[in-house]
């Protein structure tokens, strides 16, 4: 008797450690986003998308019901030295599996450079320059986030339609404003015939102070402007701008999805005239059938009905690392390569495909002017256009 | 010796992460003993001293991976030229004294600063000058640990036998008192700017191996907060004592380590320890380990 | 560009408003080396507290100029604070323990005005009545800009009268020549010490609610701000309070006309300008030289 029930629990024991070793492995992700400074206006939000996504899974009991996330936060503080030491320390001392995130461009290079040397897969959820999928391409980086290429087409079309041929620029002094300009200039002679850019100026990315740049716009004369100032650069790019009468007399096509709704909040009646830009999601306008319960779930994560378009972007970070970790039944890291290249997911904003050579999903972005709203205080994209990535 | 053999077991203990950590902790000391030169032996307090450490450190990144030079080659000539650096501005910042001194250095690293800035072909710019080829033998991070060790030892030797020289005597001595100095036949100026290559030559060493180890230089590197930074590294550690600003660079680098972990507040506790240090430790940490030796021998 | 009217007559008045901020700032370090003989690294982090504070009233108060003058207020109690508890102790010692003391303020400040306010990016309008835009003729230009253009020569007139034809001011003047002689006339130096220092902070913090509306309040505002300051009251002098203001006023002309003209090296002239005033004249256009 004693035997049997010795043996029963043995057996028992012996199971309830094998069920426990393989539903105990999980996944460490280290996510990368700027929580404080100038950046956290989309950081902090970026951040909340990340979270929504592994909360979602964790609760159906991780991926695929049995390997739950867990998420190792730093704050990348824009800068890309800050970055690069925390993806390293994420890497040798947490043992992360995945590494996701970055925001700004010079950053998601500095984390590639990381990955690169330490054999772990990056998904860059934000970062735009083009030199990450191609003269900085390597086979443990990926990109869910659109690149300079396709949003300097979205800015030229847009600017076509509008019609303005002499133009102004002014880009931020580091990797994305140069491969933005460079990502216009190819795009411009197919989408804006006859229009030219007179003037190209460049600021240094956390400038606060304006006034010399706007002046020199304003006596030269453009009819239109384009730009790729981002984030709260823009809120005080525009606030220095209006008393001089800038949004009178420029149509200001921007990149840097300006026309998201946590900037539009946030400039509430002080927001220009003028302006069309681009965003990643807006909260009223549904796009894929996943939108909705998507948008609700934020919703009730944020605390009212407008939700900001940033989170989205990590989100579907997350929801490619479940896709991958799925498919590849592995954390390896040569696994969840193949599992990526190709890997073709539905989002809240319409279905993403990961290019297998280039790493680059097919993320296009809303264009639109920015329309002043009787009923609201903000200003909202009517109409919307989705120019897409391919 | 003892902390030499200590070194070269921490590989053993198989943290990845303490290796880095180790690494990081080196270079940072010899930097900061190489600021002590100026500062604690030729008493010339120096605010631009990033200047070398980051000419140094992108030299040895540019010619390892633009132009793909040896290691052999392209080491000692990223350390000449932080030392030539060094000779051009200290010519000039010797003619002045004090506070005018420290505005110069400080002018000159900004300028170095904005160079690095600007010139975004050949040091990338903001982004930072990112992937550096380092030479195949020494990719393996305990290999590239022992390879640090190695330098970082020879340098310290090298540097104590300066300090503990005429030269180096001579040094104190115009600290001390420059007109007796001088009229005792001491050239001040020419001193002073021998102190100053020496300082520029070591913190080039410095750079150069903390590019190969990051695999990669940003601007941060020649900003002034990064001069502010070693500054206070050397006073931590005691400016009067020889390894003082070793031990200041570890305890410092450990400490913001590991308040980081628990807060973001780091500045702030690293300032309230920079006001006590004033207040009540002038001669830093070795000062006060002379202190308590000298009250235990009593 | 040069021969464009418009761009020059914007950028001049860009120029001058910029250099009239800064003036106001600068005008704080440059009393405070004149009297006191420290070089307050804090003087940023005064800049950068005074625009916060300025921030927080006009979003209670609605106010912008209780803003301003609360914003001096609340430096000139820290500054007393400060100066009383700690800096005095340090006048005996090396100057190097004087700027490191400052320094570590710096990182202090710094953190606090993280930790009271986050670390969020946040803006002032213009104050109300000055928010448009004035009609020049040649072109638009915001009020509240030409209003600083004209504040900055007031505020250096009012500086100038208080030093020359006040008693308060003769006593300032007399502790730069010479201290000790001071103390033996009777006079409470330790107070006259804690008066400027006051004054210099709350200058600067003025200064910082004023630049508020021009500017973006971040953390790491001040670290902009205090090497500015210090390249202007080098090339005008230490301790010399029109050498600022020429100092503020070439500075002002330097950043705006080479931020637009030469971009690639736009960075690079005001630390070139520094230098070339610390190679060929260091005691700077107005100070003296010493000994």
């Amino acid at each position: 008797m004693k035997k049997m029930v010795g043996l029963s629990l043995a057996v028992l024991l012996v199971v309830a450690l094998a069920q426990k070793g393989w539903a105990g492995e999980s996944i460490k992700i280290g996510a990368l986003y700027p929580t404080s400074g100038s950046g956290a206006v989309f950081g902090g939000p970026a951040m909340l998308g990340h979270q929504m996504a592994v909360e979602e899974i964790n609760a159906a009991g991780g991926i695929d019901g049995r390997t739950p996330i867990v998420t190792f936060a730093r704050d990348t503080k824009l800068k890309p030295a800050v970055a690069a030491a925390a993806a390293k320390e994420l890497i040798t001392k947490e043992g992360v599996n995945v590494l996701i995130g970055g925001l700004s461009s010079a950053v998601g290079l500095a984390i590639s450079e990381v990955a690169r040397r330490e054999k772990v897969v990056y998904i860059a959820t934000i970062p735009k320059t083009i030199q990450m999928t191609t003269s900085k391409l390597h086979p443990y980086v990926f990109r869910t986030a659109p690149n300079t290429d396709i949003e300097g087409r979205g800015i030229a079309r847009t600017m076509g339609q509008l019609g303005a041929k002499k133009l102004c620029q002014i880009q931020f002094d580091y990797a994305y404003g140069h491969d933005l300009a460079a990502g216009i200039a190819k795009a411009l002679p197919q989408e804006a015939a006859g229009a030219e850019i007179v003037l190209d100026l460049k600021v240094k990315l956390g400038t606060t102070d304006y006034n010399a740049y706007i002046a020199q716009i304003m006596s030269a004369g453009c009819e239109g402007v384009v730009s790729g100032l981002w984030g709260a650069a823009f809120i005080t790019f525009a606030q220095q701008a209006r008393p001089f009468g800038f949004f009178e007399q420029v149509k200001y096509v921007s990149g840097g999805e300006i026309a998201s709704h946590e900037i539009a909040s946030k400039m509430k009646g002080n927001y220009p005239d003028n302006v069309w830009s681009n965003a990643y999601e807006l909260w009223y306008h549904d796009a894929s059938p996943l939108h909705k319960p998507y948008q609700k779930e934020l919703a009730r994560r944020q605390g009212q009905q407008e939700t900001g378009g940033w989170p989205v972007l990590s989100y579907i970070g997350v929801k490619f690392v479940e896709a991958a970790v799925t498919k590849a039944k592995s954390l390896e890291a040569e696994a969840l390569i193949a599992a990526l290249e190709g890997l073709s997911i539905e989002t809240p904003v319409g279905r993403r495909t990961i290019d297998a050579k280039t790493h680059q999903a097919n993320t296009g972005q809303f264009w639109g002017p920015m329309k002043k709203m009787d009923q609201y205080e903000f200003r909202m994209m009517d109409p919307v256009t989705y120019i897409p990535g391919d | 010796m003892g902390v030499v053999v200590a070194l070269l077991c921490v590989p053993l203990l198989g943290s990845r992460y303490l290796v880095d950590l180790t690494t990081e902790i080196l270079i940072y000391a010899l930097f900061a003993l190489s600021l002590n030169v100026l500062i604690g032996y030729a008493g010339n307090v120096s605010f631009g001293h990033a200047a070398y450490f980051a000419i140094g450190g992108y030299s040895c990144a540019i010619l390892l991976t633009t132009y793909q030079w040896p290691l052999w080659l392209s080491f000692p000539a990223a350390v000449g030229l932080s030392a030539g650096a060094a000779l051009i501005i200290g010519y000039f910042c010797v003619r002045l004294t004090d506070i005018y001194f420290a505005m110069l250095t400080l002018a000159f690293s900004m300028l170095v600063w904005s160079a690095a800035f600007k010139w975004r072909t050949m040091t990338g710019g903001d982004d930072g000058f990112v992937g550096v080829n380092v030479p195949a033998l020494l990719e393996d991070r305990v290999a590239f640990y022992y390879f640090a060790v190695g330098v970082v030892s020879l340098s310290t030797a090298l540097l104590w036998r300066i300090c503990h020289s005429a030269f180096g005597r001579t040094l104190v001595a115009v600290r001390e008192n420059s007109l007796r100095a001088g009229f005792v036949g001491i050239d001040v100026r020419r001193i002073r700017l021998a102190a100053f290559v020496v300082a520029g030559f070591f913190a080039g060493i410095a750079g150069a191996l903390f590019a190969m180890y990051n695999r990669g230089m940003y601007t941060e590197s020649a900003f002034w907060t990064e001069s502010a930074q070693v500054l206070i590294m050397t006073l931590l550690g005691g400016m009067y004592s020889f390894f003082g600003p070793a031990l200041g660079a570890a305890v410092l680098y450990l400490l913001e380590v590991s308040i980081n972990q628990y807060t973001e507040y780091w500045p702030a506790i690293l300032g309230t320890l920079l006001v006590l240090i004033v207040l009540f430790l002038p001669h830093g940490l070795a000062g006060l380990a002379q202190k308590t030796r000298r009250a235990r021998k009593v | 560009m040069l021969t464009n009217p418009t761009f020059l007559f914007l950028q001049t008045l860009n120029a001058i408003a910029l250099g009239m901020n800064l003036f106001i700032i600068a005008a704080g370090l440059t009393l405070i080396f004149g009297v006191l003989r420290v070089i307050n690294f804090a003087h940023g982090a005064f800049f950068m507290l005074g625009a916060y504070v300025c921030y927080s009233i006009v979003e209670q108060a609605g106010n912008f100029w209780l803003g301003v003058l609360g914003a001096g207020l609340a430096l000139a109690l820290l500054a007393w604070a400060i100066e009383r508890a700690l800096l005095q102790r340090l006048y005996a010692r090396e100057p190097l323990a004087q700027l490191l003391f400052t320094f570590a303020l710096v990182l202090i400040l710094g953190d606090a005005v993280k930790m009271v306010w986050g670390s969020e990016q946040y803006s002032v309008a213009y104050p109300a009545g000055l928010e448009r835009a004035v009609d020049l003729g040649i072109a638009h230009y915001p009020a509240y800009l030409l209003f600083l253009c004209g504040l900055g020569p007031v505020v250096a007139l009012a500086l100038w009268l208080l030093l020359e034809r006040t008693r308060w001011g003769r006593i300032m003047r007399a502790a730069r020549q010479d201290r000790e002689m001071l103390a033996v006339l009777g006079i409470n130096v330790p107070l006259v010490y804690n008066g400027v220092f006051v004054a210099g902070a709350a200058l600067a913090g003025m200064g910082g609610a004023l630049a508020a509306p021009r500017l973006a309040l971040t953390p790491g505002m001040d670290a902009n701000i205090v090497v500015e300051c210090f390249i202007i009251v080098i090339i005008g002098g230490l301790g010399s309070l029109w050498g600022s203001f020429l100092g503020a006023l070439i500075l002002g002309i330097v950043t705006v006309f080479g931020a637009v003209l030469v971009p690639e090296w736009e960075m690079v002239l005001p630390y070139a300008l520094m230098l070339a005033v610390l190679l060929w004249r260091p005691w700077g256009l107005f100070g003296r030289a010493q000994g």
